[in-house]
């Protein structure tokens, strides 16, 4: 997955400066939980909408003016085509700032950057997403998008969780993904309250207990680094291979196409190389700083 | 080849200065290329090399990226530096570390507000005649007063400096510049003496031989780094004054109204360098050195089959710890502790 010619992606490029921004709509806000936002947006150029694409698992900076930029994956699927998504939490500047912005507001956008998930590789297998909190929004863009193209895929699962009922995100999607006889939907929350009906316990524990086969698999898992550090050895527990665990990686990418250097793990760079990784590619990094 | 008289060379800089923004050494204070005051040359009796490297010139460490202004809606308005400068005096070290920081910003997607400089650009190398002690360039393959990374290279033979166009871009400079006289097979063989007399006066070595082979194994050799970084006060300044580091970080400014976005100049040696809202994975001291010296001897070298330093000396020589890099790759440990 990790792919280091970079001339091989689709470049979405601004007439030469690349770190010119595109100007983007927010069309409506979504809150998920007390913290975290959603935001339906579109570029505001329309010849610039009409051309733009992505892929699930792809990444852009955005910014609130005057303020900064940070990093946030494109949340939305790319076969669904009237905005595109992104959601965030409040805990750093940027993200307050854009805490503050509401619908009709203008943000910055430059993207798409980063690596995809390797749809090729995914198709004819069975499927386990596994994300905890907010980890669900890169995840989610994939799994619109598999639901979109379901004849490809075999059997589906996904497991979510969160630290409690009012934390989990995307509550919209949880609903019509157990609706769906199609997928296997497993939600949980680490902490119950007296009204949640749903499992309780740890992510990495509710996935050995659905236990998917390992067989013909792809596991995609994304979460807190706490969560992901437990997952790995149930998966492997549960006979799936380093190549059959996909993640995406998590740093302070500033510049988001591998000049500005802080988000190197060995020679990688996150934000150009990555951000989508397989636990063997992880493994086989040049630092472990991941 | 050409030549021309040390006394002559403010008149040949003044010619230059026509056309282009003539940057040259200065002392005042610290030294560094300035913009040229039209007349002083004396730097040919002092000048070592400069404290603040010319990549000050290309990748300032500072500089806007557009401005944002607000009426109905947002509009981003870009200033683009077209300034055709000329920097006189480049040392070879130097001239090579902007040949690898353009490696960085040309890969993949370009960087135009630092490709744009360099288009404009036009470096007039100036051979060493006295490297510090500090200095290693030779172990790096650069030779000290030789260079193919500048555009016209002088060289220092006594009472004249032997002038050698380098590529296309210096030929054009020469064939418009007058005042120049043809050098003769005598002044040659006088260049290349001195350059081979010079070349001897860089007496620090490293061994870069299979350096990545031999970093690679104390990487996770903790107790090693721990001992490397203890010294290092993370001030930054070997990465500031680096003539190969290139790592920024981009900031908006806002105030009354008006508001930018900028880039700076930013350092690995820094806790803040990589930190998230909610971890960092190089926190502490040790895991930065780390990160330092292998981005220029393992990492870059990954990547783009050279290593990331020249050998300038500078973070010796400008360090307040007398931190040593040489000293570093000379004492890797054999093999990996268990």
């Amino acid at each position: 997955m990790v792919v280091r010619d970079i001339s091989q992606r689709k470049r979405f490029l601004n007439s030469g400066n690349v770190y010119l921004p595109h100007i983007a709509v927010i069309e409506k806000i979504i809150e998920e939980t007390p913290t975290i936002r959603t935001f339906h947006f579109n570029i505001k150029d329309d010849k610039v909408r009409e051309q733009f694409t992505f892929e699930s698992g792809q990444f852009a900076e955005y910014s609130v003016f005057g303020v900064g930029e940070a990093p946030f994956c494109i949340s939305s699927s790319p076969t669904r085509k009237d905005h595109l998504e992104v959601a965030f939490q409040k805990v750093g500047r940027v993200t307050n700032a854009m805490n503050r912005l509401a619908v009709g507001d203008e943000i910055g956008f430059r993207g798409p950057y980063g690596n995809t998930f390797p749809m090729d590789y995914l198709k004819g297998k069975n499927l386990v997403f596994v994300a905890g909190g907010i980890g669900m929004a890169p995840l989610r863009s994939l799994i619109w998008n598999v639901i979109d193209n379901r004849a490809k895929y075999e059997k589906v699962t996904i497991i979510y969780g969160a630290r409690s009922p009012d934390l989990l995100c995307f509550k919209y999607d949880l609903t019509d993904w157990q609706k769906d006889s199609s997928l296997n939907t497993v939600v949980t929350v680490d902490r119950g309250t007296p009204d949640w009906k749903g499992n309780v316990g740890f992510v990495p524990a509710v996935l050995e207990k659905t236990a998917p086969s390992a067989n013909n698999t792809v596991a995609v898992v994304c979460g807190p680094p706490i969560m992901i550090r437990f997952t790995f050895p149930v998966l492997d527990k549960l006979g799936f291979k380093p190549e059959q665990m996909i993640t995406t990686l998590e740093k302070r990418m500033k510049c988001g196409i591998g000049k500005c250097g802080r988000c190197n793990i060995g020679d990688v760079f996150v934000c150009r190389d990555g951000p989508v990784f397989s636990y063997a590619e992880i493994k086989g990094l040049a630092s472990s700083e991941y | 080849m050409k030549k021309i008289k040390k006394s002559d060379l403010n008149k040949l800089l003044s010619q230059w200065q026509q056309k282009y923004s003539v940057f040259a050494p200065s002392n005042h204070g610290v030294v560094k290329m300035t913009a040229w005051d039209g007349k002083d040359t004396t730097f040919l009796d002092w000048y070592r090399n400069t404290v603040v490297p010319p990549k000050n010139n290309f990748l300032p460490g500072m500089e806007k990226m557009f401005d944002i202004k607000k009426d109905a809606g947002y509009k981003l308005e870009v200033t683009a530096d077209d300034t055709k400068q000329l920097i006189f005096g480049v040392r070879p070290c130097d001239a090579r570390a902007l040949a690898l920081i353009d490696v960085n910003f040309k890969d993949g997607y370009e960087d135009t507000y630092y490709l744009n400089r360099r288009k404009n650009g036009l470096l007039v190398g100036l051979g060493c005649t006295s490297p510090c002690a500090s200095c290693f360039c030779t172990s790096l393959n650069i030779h000290p007063a030789e260079s193919q990374d500048v555009d016209v290279m002088f060289n220092d033979i006594g009472e004249e400096l032997l002038i050698a166009e380098v590529t296309d871009k210096g030929k054009e400079l020469l064939a418009a510049s007058s005042g120049l006289s043809d050098a003769t097979a005598a002044d040659e063989a006088k260049a290349k003496e001195a350059k081979e007399a010079t070349f001897k006066k860089v007496t620090r070595k490293i061994n870069t031989g299979e350096i990545k082979e031999r970093l690679m194994p104390s990487f996770e050799n903790e107790e090693y780094w721990k001992n490397v970084a203890a010294k290092c006060v993370s001030c930054g300044i070997c990465t500031f004054l680096c003539p190969t580091c290139y790592c920024f970080d981009i900031n908006d400014e806002q105030s009354k109204g008006e508001a930018a976005r900028f880039r700076n100049w930013d350092c690995c040696s820094f806790a803040v360098y990589t930190k998230m809202p909610m971890e960092n994975p190089r926190e502490e001291k040790w895991r930065r050195v780390r990160q330092k010296v292998n981005h220029k001897y393992n990492f870059f070298p990954m990547i783009y089959e050279q290593i990331a330093c020249t050998g300038c000396g500078r973070c010796i020589r400008q360090c307040p710890v007398n931190w040593d890099i040489t000293q570093v790759l000379s004492t890797l440990p054999e093999k990996a502790k268990a």
